[in-house]
């Protein structure tokens, strides 16, 4: 409490220190051609340079300065800077479009100079990624994929090869929280990870905060990826799509009233079941393997200062095999927000969020039918507001209110079937939050961005709740009517990052935050998985906690084309979640007695440099980096690597504009292989060879390695058509990276034992796609 | 449940195998220096309900890389006590192998062992469940790789209602055992009658194949023994668990088990 008193007065005595008469300009900023909002363009005063801000979520900017005469400079990457001469003898609106930008052009235009924001900011540990460049990055088959993108940045590493899974900073997998429009999608991937549920025609922005988590956000302890999808042309009908070796997309956009309002509709499927119907395999004939993804999205703005936007998310996978067995799996979002302009200082933003992610696993063998299914509901109302106070301060204030539902799981059953019908309780929780955060440019060369976050967690009836011991024995057991608060969690978390300008291309930054995690992830398989299960913070499951510090350098060099971060962070982890040897999780009522708590800590160095600009662009990421947890029953407690611990990560990323019409692009990594435990002994148990253990994670798998090349050709310009085609080669030089190495007898050699290596790619993967767009 | 929630992903892969010709995914046998912590006692106790002789087993596990040939511990002393405080004193039958002759273990009765060897004394002790009796075992075509009439073999049997059951299995195919454990609770069961398949891809089976199953009921920690080994089995794509020595019923610490269980046996030929 004496943290939140100290802050709200130094925001009090900031809010009264207003001198001179100053007018305040506000506006949104889009794009030219589609008039899709643009989300963190630059807004700058020529004559004022310190004075800048930066376009929210919605595209919306408001600045604040003195009576005069100004130039205002308007910048976003990939598009053309724009400037306006303002002269502010009062408050008003101004509403800029810019127009997205040839890459070739670019380099004689000496004018358009890029912005040294990223040096200036507060903000540290984020990334923002350009679509551009998302669609330029080779991938597997030819599938653009953000989540495999992210995993090319410091600080961000991939589950295993091939998965969409990736932990930041030393955290697990469930601790990164991924929006989509706000809503969280609980299992961001297709196909056991194969491809992220995001597609990327649908997508507008990317943000990632692995460090410095501005207090708006909460819920995770590791990371927020901010997804925003595409709002759709507000200005013409386009019809555009792709047909691609496993999958086809298509995407429909267009105004509904032209510059009011608009919607974009995009879908993808995959088709990989096809070959199956070829197959002369019976098995494969009858097999059903499929995943889709549906974005769709509308807005309507009622005047300057109100608008509407819908937009939601859908996605399955299926799988199965006639008369034998069904499965589905996926997530459903939707998002209703209402934003409204109270004066050109004061933004809100209302929003009514839908989450679900559901699974169904059925057996249909007469003998052994079943049917299992769990499914997890949020329902989230949140307000958020933003004031320019026009005195160096960015206030940004907000609550929401969010409710679970959890269904762990269900099995019903015929009377023929070997199994029960059975039925574990649901569970219910709110976890609330209010926030407030202030952006304190404190001088030219410093500035603040300090806030604290509140989040409460209420566990609550109605069922039957019980504590565990250490071993798993039920000490107590009590019932609670529906509606009754089983268990409060209160939590305060600070958050606060300051840059120091050097000089123009110089800074050095340095931030602390304070996470906690209400919401677990259940799983004891190494990847992922539909039958993943989710618990809320209990009696016996305590709030995860994070406290993270960073500091680093960022510097900008040749007139800010060339970005260069050095970071270092350490991070504390309490009451982390590992289960006992033997756990049965699926459907289990006393799944909670089969977990076991320790701590964790991560820290490492991050060094990122990036070429932003021109026709040669690209990145070279680099991170070292050390992930340890400790358990009591694990060895003897003392500090163990983690299976995402990975010493040495490497990635280079290029990307080439040989001519208008062909981009070549190309990216490599390098990672030092996963903790792992190899046995250490054999002996022979009920007629098995049996393998023996000393400790966990103590050995490292072979490190891994690949190139991916792509390249894109731009078909001839034409009015209302253009196409284009990607060629892609995954895996150039058909490195075999290890996926599972496992133990067996020997096939070859009698009475002996050997180590089996398994890769998914075990050669190179081409890929073909071709893109066509109607207007 | 657990068993068949897992043989649907098992499933998947087998599904997503193709996918795996499309992205030409392989496997290796690879070197690999693994330290060697060898030498350890593995206990193998078996008290079953059967008359006759029951054995001990005492050995010591042995490097990785090493053959297949385990160390007898021998000149150990071993020991078994009743429910009637009867102390029953093993006798080496052969070396690190122990016997007693038994009428047969009793349902409900709890046994306890004692081993001293090199000065230390190891004591497990084991309840043996109720005879849950093995209806039949049958063969039925396979839902997976069924070309030339590949066949599942299925385990009937009632499941007593309102008990905690545990059940192992251990098939031979023409006497040979399959490499894998099978063990199952009622957790998702009581008092059903199942029919279980016993998957596998260690042997395929077809018609004219001789197969003998074993039904075993376990108490509770030995279930847990064989349900941690079977989790760790099911490596490979898909997930599997953080692999351990599984937690059983010795002190201190040893590898291995003691049980008391319950036995039957039927033979039958794939037609």
């Amino acid at each position: 409490m004496f943290k939140f008193s100290i802050l709200f007065s130094l925001l009090f005595t900031t809010f009264y220190s207003f001198g001179q008469k100053k007018f305040t300009i506000s506006g949104t900023i889009k794009d030219e051609a589609t008039g899709e909002t643009l989300i963190g363009a630059t807004i700058r005063l020529k004559e004022l340079p310190q004075n800048s801000t930066a376009t929210n979520s919605y595209g919306f900017y408001s600045l604040t300065a003195p009576r005069n005469d100004y130039t205002l400079l308007i910048s976003y990457t990939g598009y053309e800077t724009a400037s306006r001469l303002v002269s502010l003898t009062q408050s008003h609106t101004l509403n800029i479009s810019l127009s997205a930008k040839n890459v070739l052009k670019e380099v004689v235009i000496s004018s358009n100079k890029p912005n040294n924001d990223n040096v200036a900011s507060p903000q540290m540990g984020a990334e923002k990624l350009n679509m551009t460049q998302i669609n330029n990055v080779p991938v597997l088959l030819g599938e653009k994929d953000i989540l495999k993108t992210i995993t090319l940045l410091p600080g961000i590493k991939s589950a295993s090869e091939g998965n969409t899974g990736f932990y930041v900073r030393g955290g697990a997998s469930d601790q990164n929280l991924i929006l989509l429009d706000e809503a969280t999608v609980y299992n961001a991937s297709h196909l056991f990870g194969f491809f992220s549920t995001f597609n990327s025609d649908a997508i507008k922005d990317v943000s990632i905060y692995k460090g410095g988590m501005p207090a708006e956000y909460g819920g995770r302890l590791s990371s927020v990826l901010d997804i925003k999808m595409n709002e759709g042309n507000n200005k013409d009908y386009t019809v555009q799509g792709g047909l691609g070796l496993i999958s086809s997309r298509l995407k429909i956009e267009g105004p509904i009233i032209k510059d009011k309002g608009s919607f974009m509709i995009s879908a993808r499927r995959t088709y990989i079941d096809l070959f199956f119907k070829a197959s002369s395999d019976t098995t494969l004939k009858g097999s059903t393997l499929y995943f889709y993804d549906l974005n769709a999205k509308a807005n309507y703005h009622f005047d300057d200062k109100n608008a509407v936007y819908l937009s939601g998310y859908f996605g399955k996978d299926v799988l199965g095999l006639k008369n034998t067995f069904g499965t589905n799996w996926g997530n459903s979002t939707g998002t209703l927000r209402f934003n409204h302009l109270f004066n050109n200082r004061l933004f809100s933003n209302t929003s009514l969020v839908y989450s679900n992610y559901n699974y169904v696993i059925q057996s249909f063998e007469s003998n052994d039918n079943f049917k299992a299914t769990s499914k997890i509901t949020d329902i989230n109302l949140k307000e958020d507001l933003q004031y320019s106070m026009g005195n160096n301060h960015t206030l940004k204030f907000g609550v929401n209110i969010l409710h679970h539902s959890i269904a762990p799981g269900d099995i019903t059953t015929s009377q023929a079937s070997s199994f029960n019908s059975k039925h574990v309780e649901q569970r219910y929780g709110f976890e609330n939050a209010a926030y407030v955060s202030d952006e304190w440019r404190a001088s030219d060369k410093l500035t603040i961005l300090y806030g604290l976050r509140l989040s409460d967690m209420m566990l609550l009836g109605p069922g039957t709740f019980k504590t565990y011991d250490a071993a798993g024995n039920t000490l107590t057991s009590a019932t609670y009517g529906s509606g009754a608060i089983v268990k409060n969690y209160f939590a305060l978390e600070p958050r606060i990052s300051a840059s120091y300008m050097l000089d123009d291309e110089n800074s050095i930054k340095a931030s602390y935050n304070r996470n906690t995690q209400n919401i677990h992830l259940l799983s004891n398989s190494t990847s992922s998985s539909p039958t993943d299960l989710y618990v809320l913070s209990s009696n016996n499951i305590k709030p995860e906690i994070a406290d993270q510090v960073s500091t680093g350098l960022f510097k900008n060099f040749k007139d800010n084309t060339y970005e260069f971060s050095a970071e270092v962070y350490y991070k504390w982890l309490q009451n982390q979640i590992d289960y006992k040897d033997g756990a049965q999780l699926i459907v289990n009522q006393d799944v909670e007695s089969l977990l076991t708590y320790g701590t964790g800590r991560a820290y490492g160095l991050e060094l990122f440099l990036k070429k932003k600009y021109g026709r040669f662009n690209g990145w070279i990421g680099y991170t070292l980096s050390r992930t340890e947890r400790k358990f009591n029953a694990i060895n003897n407690g003392d500090y163990y690597p983690a299976t995402q611990d990975r010493t040495h990560d490497l990635s280079v990323v290029g990307i080439y504009s040989i001519t208008k019409r062909w981009t070549l692009s190309s990216t490599f990594i390098y990672g030092t292989g996963n903790a792992v435990t190899y046995p250490t002994g054999k002996y022979n148990i009920g007629g098995l060879t049996t393998y023996s253990y000393s400790g966990r994670n103590g050995y490292r798998e072979p490190s891994t390695n690949r190139l991916d090349i792509g390249a894109t050709l731009e078909g001839k310009e034409h009015k209302k058509y253009h196409s284009s085609w990607t060629f892609g080669i995954y895996n150039v030089y058909g490195h075999k990276n290890p996926y599972t190495i496992t133990f067996r007898d020997s096939k070859t050699v009698p009475n002996t034992s050997e180590a089996v290596e398994t890769s998914i790619f075990g050669t190179a993967i081409p890929s073909i796609t071709w893109n066509f767009k109607f207007q | 449940m657990m068993n068949n929630v897992k043989k649907i992903i098992h499933n998947y892969h087998i599904i997503l195998t193709v996918f795996a010709l499309i992205t030409s995914s392989c496997t290796k046998v690879i070197d690999l220096k693994l330290n060697n912590a060898a030498g350890q006692l593995v206990i193998e106790g078996n008290i079953t309900n059967i008359s006759g002789a029951q054995y001990i087993k005492l050995s010591k596990n042995v490097p990785f890389t090493n053959t297949n040939t385990y160390p007898p511990v021998t000149g150990a002393y071993v020991s078994v006590i009743d429910q009637n405080g009867k102390n029953h004193f093993l006798t080496e039958v052969s070396p690190g192998t122990y016997s007693f002759n038994t009428s047969g273990g009793i349902a409900g009765n709890t046994y306890k062992m004692y081993i001293q060897v090199n000065g230390q004394t190891y004591q497990a002790s084991s309840t043996m469940p109720a005879t849950v009796a093995l209806d039949s075992v049958t063969a039925q075509n396979s839902a997976f790789k069924n070309s030339n009439n590949r066949k599942d073999i299925v385990v009937h049997y009632q499941d007593p209602s309102g008990i905690a059951n545990q059940y192992r299995f251990v098939m031979y195919v023409n006497n040979i055992q399959i490499k894998r454990v099978y063990t199952f609770d009622d957790e998702f069961s009581d008092g059903k009658y199942l029919s279980l398949i016993l998957n596998q891809n260690d042997i395929d089976i077809y018609p004219g194949d001789t197969v003998t199953v074993e039904m075993q009921g376990l108490d509770k920690p030995i279930y847990q023994y064989w349900f941690t080994l079977m989790q760790q089995q099911d490596n490979g794509p898909g997930g599997s668990v953080t692999p351990s020595n599984p937690p059983n019923n010795i002190t201190p610490d040893a590898l291995g088990y003691f049980s008391a269980h319950t036995t039957q046996s039927e033979t039958i030929v794939v037609r």
